[in-house]
């Protein structure tokens, strides 16, 4: 009987130490897997450019290097994507990290100015290589899909009265700015912009951003399982977080079109 | 040591005859203490296995969640050393570089500035309901204003109107004194009131629209209202309303072809 106990107990002991073990190796194999993903992209971001810009190839590195070239190259980036958004007659957003601004525009005309409080990024786009990203900000980001904690379009359903009998006058809406603020800009090119309000004094505030984030957060980790169990490397999304005021960030959502433009200035 | 032994020995014996002999044979209490122990270090160990299971969940989802994307952020490629160097700038390949790039800068600057060019024009914001007029890059006037209401009007029939006012860039295509409202199916059905046929007089409304409409594209106006406490919110059936005051001001400020952008 005794012995029997024993065996028992070391087959639990050894199945818990191949358990913790295979835990173990996947973390490391996840967690190394994850951390090639932002490799491959700017690999991929490199591969596009080099094909479609064969001739910065001739530039010299040096001078690509050199701080005072590096600013025309940024704004003649910056120039080249307010034109192209500026040609369509639809709203565009320009983030301009540089002045902390986010400006909505239609046809070169500044129609909304926000200030931006809070800028975070990719490491890749804050200190990455220069040139790869200046040319990669000189085409606009197109936006493919959002999520967010408010309705772009807030529409309410109502049913036509049969006779004047059922007509009942509208009240006037809540216009009260209390539904907290946060969304995701996805767009064509993986890259997200999000935008979060300003104001998190609130409970409220602080819980539907916390529960927004873990949201998205739990969202891109299945996705990157997906990949890993596939044995593939997950895809990495190239991220601009901004802060701005509630009210502003409320603009923003609902003036910019479902398949709008943004371009990002450094 | 021995000692005790010794008295231990003496007891036992005494002990388990005792107990046999006193205790009923229905009672099995000191024969069930064994295994109750068992049942109570089983009821343990489960308990510390789906704890520590759990607590290994936990941690493995705040590991996959917010850790690896932190892990992500580690790596930035090849990072650029901007540099100030003299050197290179007395360089030809980089005079020759710069100069192409500036007159790049300078042509797409003098492109940009078409768009921009002083004209006048008003910025209309649905979401605050709040306009702005501008004339030569300047602010001339702002107020309140009401917009789209956001409703959609559903009939029985299956037909449906959603009282949006259209964002993007328009422009003025008529300019009218007296304006009298034609008023559109919707505004029958809306109060259940028989819609009327095309031509009929009864969908004419003369004093509802103010003193001035201008006209956008698509039927939509911007005209002056009787709701006046109504300013500032979102009431409209997509027209843009304006008090008295700033209409005539908009009025006599925009001309035909005159921008209006709404957002």
């Amino acid at each position: 009987m005794e012995t029997e106990v024993v065996t028992k107990r070391s087959g639990i002991r050894i199945v818990l130490i191949i358990l913790i073990l295979l835990i173990c190796s996947f973390i490391i194999y996840f967690s190394v897997m994850s951390a090639m993903a932002p490799a491959r992209k700017l690999e991929i971001i490199k591969n596009e450019l080099n094909s479609k810009h064969n001739d910065q190839n001739s530039i010299d590195n040096k001078i690509l290097t050199d701080s005072a070239y590096s600013k025309l190259l940024k704004e003649k980036s910056f120039l080249q994507s307010r034109i192209v958004m500026a040609e369509s007659d639809s709203i565009y957003l320009i983030i301009d990290l540089s002045d902390s601004s986010a400006n909505l525009e239609i046809s070169g005309i500044v129609v909304h100015a926000a200030k931006i409080s809070d800028i975070k990024a990719s490491k890749i786009l804050l200190k990455g290589d220069e040139s790869v990203i200046y040319s990669r900000l000189a085409t606009p980001f197109k936006i493919s899909g959002s999520t967010g904690t408010i309705k772009r379009d807030p529409i309410l359903v109502k049913m036509a009265p049969k006779d004047t009998s059922e007509y009942i006058p509208d009240t006037p809406p809540d216009t009260s700015l209390n539904e907290p603020v946060n969304y995701i800009l996805e767009t064509t090119d993986g890259t997200r912009i999000y935008v979060y309000q300003e104001e998190n004094e609130k409970r409220s505030d602080q819980m539907s951003q916390f529960v927004f984030d873990t949201k998205d957060k739990v969202q891109n980790a299945i996705s990157s399982l997906k990949s890993v169990i596939a044995f593939k490397v997950p895809d990495y999304h190239l991220f601009i977080k901004i802060k701005i005021p509630r009210a502003d960030a409320k603009i923003i959502y609902r003036a910019l079109p479902k398949t709008g433009q943004v371009a990002v200035f450094w | 040591m021995e000692n005790d032994e010794i008295i231990n020995d003496g007891l036992q014996p005494k002990i388990k005859k005792s107990a046999v002999e006193t205790v009923p044979p229905d009672s099995e209490n000191l024969i069930e203490k064994p295994d109750e122990k068992n049942g109570f270090s089983w009821i343990w160990k489960s308990l510390l296995i789906i704890v520590s299971t759990i607590i290994i969940f936990i941690f493995l989802l705040i590991f996959v969640i917010y850790f690896v994307p932190g892990f992500q952020e580690i790596y930035s490629g090849k990072t650029t050393k901007v540099s100030d160097s003299t050197d290179i700038r007395k360089d030809a390949s980089y005079k020759k570089q710069t100069g192409l790039i500036t007159k790049d800068i300078q042509r797409l600057s003098r492109k940009y500035a078409t768009y921009t060019s002083g004209q006048t024009y008003i910025v209309i914001n649905t979401t605050l309901n709040r306009f702005f007029l501008y004339s030569n890059k300047k602010l001339i006037r702002e107020g309140s204003c009401s917009t789209g209401s956001y409703k959609r009007l559903l009939t029985a029939g299956g037909k449906s109107w959603t009282f949006k006012t259209p964002r993007g860039k328009f422009s003025i295509t008529g300019k009218r004194t007296n304006p009298a409202w034609h008023k559109p199916d919707w505004a029958f059905i809306e109060e259940g009131i028989p819609v009327p046929p095309k031509d009929s007089p009864l969908r004419w409304e003369a004093n509802v629209l103010g003193d001035y409409a201008m006209d956008l594209q698509d039927s939509y106006m911007i005209h002056g209202t009787i709701y006046k406490r109504l300013l500032g919110m979102a009431v409209t059936h997509g027209c843009v309303r304006l008090n008295d005051a700033d209409l005539e001001v908009v009025y006599t400020t925009l001309n035909i072809g005159s921008k209006v952008f709404i957002f």
